[in-house]
């Protein structure tokens, strides 16, 4: 006997115990027929001896208790009364798997973000340090102060990175990709081992031993197409020929998140191509060594071995990449999550209120099974049984819609969010394991809590006065404070939402005080060689024509920092006005740029008073923008006054005052105010280009300036309009997450009081008939409806109401240019709920408009 | 309307006793449902008449406590019947229960004819 076959003579308790007292009736006909009664009559009286067949059945299946027989036969009622009415047991399916879905995707992107440590090897152990010194200033490390470190007995390993791009040329053209130069026994220290090959060795980094690389897998598949031979292989990059020793696990991100090509360099002795690149150093600790104790030492180590390090200097503990957020992300983060818990308790409330509406229609048959010898157990094990069923559904749903939601997240999310993390933003064993808490949860409000309300005695007996002619009592309050709570809940979310979005479009409306379409910016550092100043001179002169020849460059600066953050940035300073009788005036951060003579016309920033600068101007000569003029001098124009600062005696003159430059950021830090400087560099700094068509890519930019100054370094290559915009990409993205939430909120809370106020217009249908009967018209009777729904939504929105502007301080931190208690937002967010009411409303109340009397009393 | 005699005769059981019962007629073979009903009926000659509804939970009620086990065969009539057979424990609480029985009636014996 297969399987199959064996699975569709499965036991049916149920039917067992029907056939065994069909058995009996008729032995029983058949002995009073053989002693002489008559057929029909013996029948009859084998029945009447028996008793009520129900209620001994029902007596019976109680006795079966907890055994696997009982489990099955409520299974089956279980199925059995799904299949018979799925569409309510599905919408709440739905709510669930949505629920759960969001929950898991939102887990998993933070788990990403900020709680999972980083995938190193102990990584407590390890520290990303730097160099600070004076006013919270950075300082680049010697190569010595590395050495020195590496020497001492505090630390069990030391290397360094030092970040790059590099051209990697292959056959369908030249790409760059960013590279880094490490310590041979950098992958030792993290815990790393290659995927495919082998790491550096010890020797391999000096001047001629270091033309191999590590490449990350990720490069491996999309650019060499998975060549199983590419470790025989060499490959060009930077135009030299390197070769594949290994392969780096796809996932791993070191030091930066887009870094795929790994270098070995030896700090101590470099190629002389890499003699200025200068480490990032990371140490592990060694055993039994605190970290505090460990820094102060490594300061003091630092001190000692090189003089280029001043002597107010400590060493600094930096955060791996997957740690370090950002103002904006530690609260942007804890708010989203918030959000989502919301939405999914929403969510959950709303399939709890439908399955309570569910068992509530079936007091009646819950009556009749107790009157009849079911226990409350059972009764309570069927409905927990139905909704177990629902919710698996449920969480099977929500996992499939949490895939998707991560897949989606991750090709929508901005580069610069991905980046933040070390860790590959995918569904994995954490992210299920949270899944499935929240689908136990779930259950547990949505399912085990109306049946246990459903199966109560009160709620049972309640009806046994009437003849269920309206709703219960009880029915009516659990239901409605649901509803309220959605409600409530859908309000605040809709509150924050608006402010999100209003927030993003003041954003997005700032007047930047210049145009940033078109340009290109980048920073070059020269190479050591040559050192002599005419050549050097001369070799900066051919990179700038270069650049100038180079197709659709209209225009070109150089300048010692390109907006928005560029240049220098000076904190808490006193500027002295020198005008007899003014008070300083401590500015916390400005920013300074020194600039080329170019540099307004470029970038169309407007000069408001005076003039720009000209060759005969002094070093002290400055341009302010407008918010340091007006903070300086309130009244008046400030060209041609002086003032002193930053420690310096010689006073500053201003010449001119020029369009404020706005960043549109919620950070007051990032979008200070600003100066500039006349540019003395002799170097390059940093060169702005302005195209007049689409502008040049970037390995031809790198050829250009390479062949110009071979050796030379750049950095910090991109079009302008990219970083503006992806400042943007934050406070959009939260606009629209906001968005979405609240709308998902919403639409739960109008499907929840649609099926509440439809369910109770049809369990009051023999009231409304009374009503109707007795003289009420039938618009009465829709005013009763849309007053029922119209009182819930409106002590849900004042809940709502309140709570969000309880809240408010703690969306203050992600919100621009909007007040909380702005009465534009509120009015809006009432608007939209007491339409979504008016909307879920009409269908229930226009249907109990249409209640008969007559019919219905014919039904007594 | 049953006949007066059997009206008369019908004595209330505790369910203790019934499950003793149960137990005693089925220690001479296994049986359906219906027929330990007419085995208890006759081998009281006609004194006790179980009430067939209170039977089947005691049957169930028994099985599901391991004193009993069931299996479905075919009775005499060549019928699907569910037929009851004693397991080893069920003898064992067979006896235990005769014993226990055996003190409650003599206690009230020596009340009721104290001698």
């Amino acid at each position: 006997m297969g399987w199959f076959a064996r699975w569709r003579r499965r036991p049916d308790p149920d039917q067992d115990l029907a056939d065994e007292i069909r058995f009996h009736l008729e032995a029983e006909t058949r002995l009073r027929v053989d002693r002489g009664e008559a057929p029909t009559s013996a029948r009859q009286h084998a029945t009447r001896d028996f008793g009520n067949v129900l209620q001994v059945q029902e007596t019976t299946r109680d006795m079966w208790g907890w055994s696997p027989a009982a489990l099955v036969d409520d299974t089956r009622h279980a199925m059995r009364r799904l299949r018979a009415k799925p569409s309510s047991a599905l919408t709440a399916a739905g709510m669930l798997a949505l629920a759960i879905g969001l929950a898991t995707a939102m887990f998993t992107l933070v788990d990403a973000l900020v709680l999972r440590p980083a995938p190193f090897h102990d990584p407590s152990r390890l520290i990303r340090a730097e160099l600070r010194w004076g006013n919270n200033g950075r300082t680049v490390v010697p190569p010595s102060v590395l050495a020195a470190w590496r020497a001492s007995p505090l630390f069990s390993n030391v290397a360094g990175a030092a970040t790059a791009s590099s051209i990697l040329d292959t056959d369908a053209g030249s790409l760059v990709r960013a590279s880094a130069h490490v310590s041979p026994g950098l992958f030792d220290l993290l815990g790393v081992h290659p995927s495919r090959g082998r790491a550096f060795t010890a020797e391999e980094g000096r001047a001629g031993s270091d033309a191999v690389a590590l490449l990350s897998e990720d490069l491996w598949r999309t650019t060499f197409a998975s060549d199983p031979r590419i470790l025989d292989r060499t490959i060009t990059l930077d135009g030299a020929r390197v070769q594949v020793v290994g392969l780096m696990p796809g996932g791993f991100r070191f030091p930066d998140w887009n870094t795929v090509i790994w270098q070995p360099i030896d700090f101590d002795a470099p190629p002389p191509g890499h003699a200025r690149d200068l480490p990032e150093p990371f140490l592990r600790l060694a055993p039994g060594v605190t970290a505090a104790a460990a820094l102060d030492a490594a300061a003091a180590m630092a001190r000692a071995a090189s003089s280029a390090v001043p002597s107010n200097t400590w060493v600094q503990m930096r955060a791996f990449a997957g740690s370090s957020l950002d103002a904006y992300y530690t609260h942007a983060v804890p708010i989203l999550s918030a959000g989502v818990a919301l939405v999914f308790l929403v969510l959950c409330a709303n399939a709890g209120s439908l399955l309570l509406a569910r068992l509530t229609a079936r007091a009646a048959e819950f009556r009749m099974c107790i009157a009849l010898g079911a226990s409350r157990g059972r009764l309570l094990r069927e409905a927990i049984f139905e909704h177990a069923a629902i919710a698996t559904g449920g969480a099977l749903g929500g996992l499939g819609l949490a895939w998707g939601l991560v897949r989606v997240a991750r090709a929508l999310l901005p580069e610069a969010f991905l980046s933040r993390t070390l860790h590959v933003v995918t569904l994995d064993t954490r992210a299920v394991v949270v899944a499935l808490g929240a689908a136990f949860s779930a259950a547990l409000t949505a399912g085990v809590i109306p049946a246990w309300i459903a199966t109560r005695p009160a709620a049972r007996s309640a009806a046994a006065s009437g003849r269920g002619g309206t709703e219960t009592r009880a029915g009516r309050a659990m239901t409605r404070t649901l509803l309220v709570v959605e409600l409530s809940l859908a309000c605040a979310l809709l509150v924050l939402a608006t402010l999100l979005v209003r927030s993003f479009m003041n954003l997005a409306a700032i007047d930047r005080g210049l145009d940033t379409d078109g340009v290109l910016t980048m920073r070059v550092a020269m190479p050591s060689t040559p050192s002599d100043p005419a050549a050097r001179a001369a070799m900066a002169a051919a990179v700038k024509d270069r650049l100038g020849a180079l197709p659709h460059v209209a225009e070109m600066t150089v300048s010692g920092g390109v907006p928005p953050g560029g240049g220098s940035r000076y904190y808490d300073y006193d500027w002295q006005p020198l005008e007899p009788g003014a008070k300083p005036v401590r500015i916390s951060v400005a920013g300074g740029f020194d600039i080329g003579p170019d540099f307004f016309h470029l970038y169309r920033i407007a000069l408001l008073d005076g003039r720009g600068f000209e060759p005969g101007d002094d070093l002290h000569a400055v341009i302010l923008g407008e918010r340091l003029a007006h903070l300086l001098w309130p009244t008046g124009s400030a060209v041609g006054r002086s003032f002193t600062s930053f420690k310096e005696l010689t006073p500053y003159h201003v010449v001119g005052v020029a369009r404020e430059l706005r960043f549109p950021t919620v950070d007051a830090f990032a979008d200070h105010p600003q100066f500039y400087a006349p540019f003395t560099g002799r170097g390059l700094g940093a060169i702005s280009l302005r195209c007049a068509g689409p502008c040049p890519d970037e390995a031809t930019v790198r050829r250009e300036i390479l062949a110009a100054a071979p050796g030379a370094t750049i950095y910090g290559f991109g079009l302008l309009d990219d970083v503006y915009r992806e400042a943007l990409a934050r406070p959009r993205g939260a606009a629209a997450l906001g968005t979405t939430f609240a709308i998902i909120a919403m639409l739960a809370a109008a499907g929840g009081l649609f099926s509440v106020l439809t369910y109770a217009v049809g369990r009051r249908r023999r009231e409304f008939g009374v009503r109707v009967a007795l003289g009420a018209s039938p618009a009465d009777v829709r005013q009763l409806v849309l007053r029922d729904g119209f009182r819930v939504a409106g002590i849900g929105i004042a809940i709502g109401t309140a709570a969000s502007a309880a809240l408010g301080r703690v969306i203050a931190s992600i919100e621009y240019g909007v007040s909380r208690f702005d009465p534009a937002t509120y009015a809006v967010v009432l608007g939209l709920l007491l339409v979504t009411t008016l909307a879920a409303s009409w269908r229930p109340a226009r249907r109990a408009m249409t209640v008969d009397p007559s019919e219905l009393l014919r039904d007594e | 309307m049953p006949p007066r005699r059997r009206h008369q005769t019908r004595i209330e059981l505790v369910q203790g006793t019934l499950d003793m019962l149960i137990l005693k007629t089925l220690n001479a073979g296994p049986r359906h449902g219906h027929g330990i009903g007419l085995a208890i009926r006759s081998g009281s000659d006609d004194a006790l008449d179980i009430d067939h509804g209170s039977l089947y939970p005691a049957l169930h009620r028994l099985e599901r406590r391991g004193w009993l086990a069931a299996e479905w065969k075919l009775s005499d009539n060549h019928q699907r019947a569910k037929f009851y057979r004693l397991t080893p424990s069920g003898r064992r609480q067979l006896a235990s229960e005769r014993s226990r029985w055996r003190r409650a009636v003599d206690a009230i014996a020596r009340i009721m004819d104290p001698a």
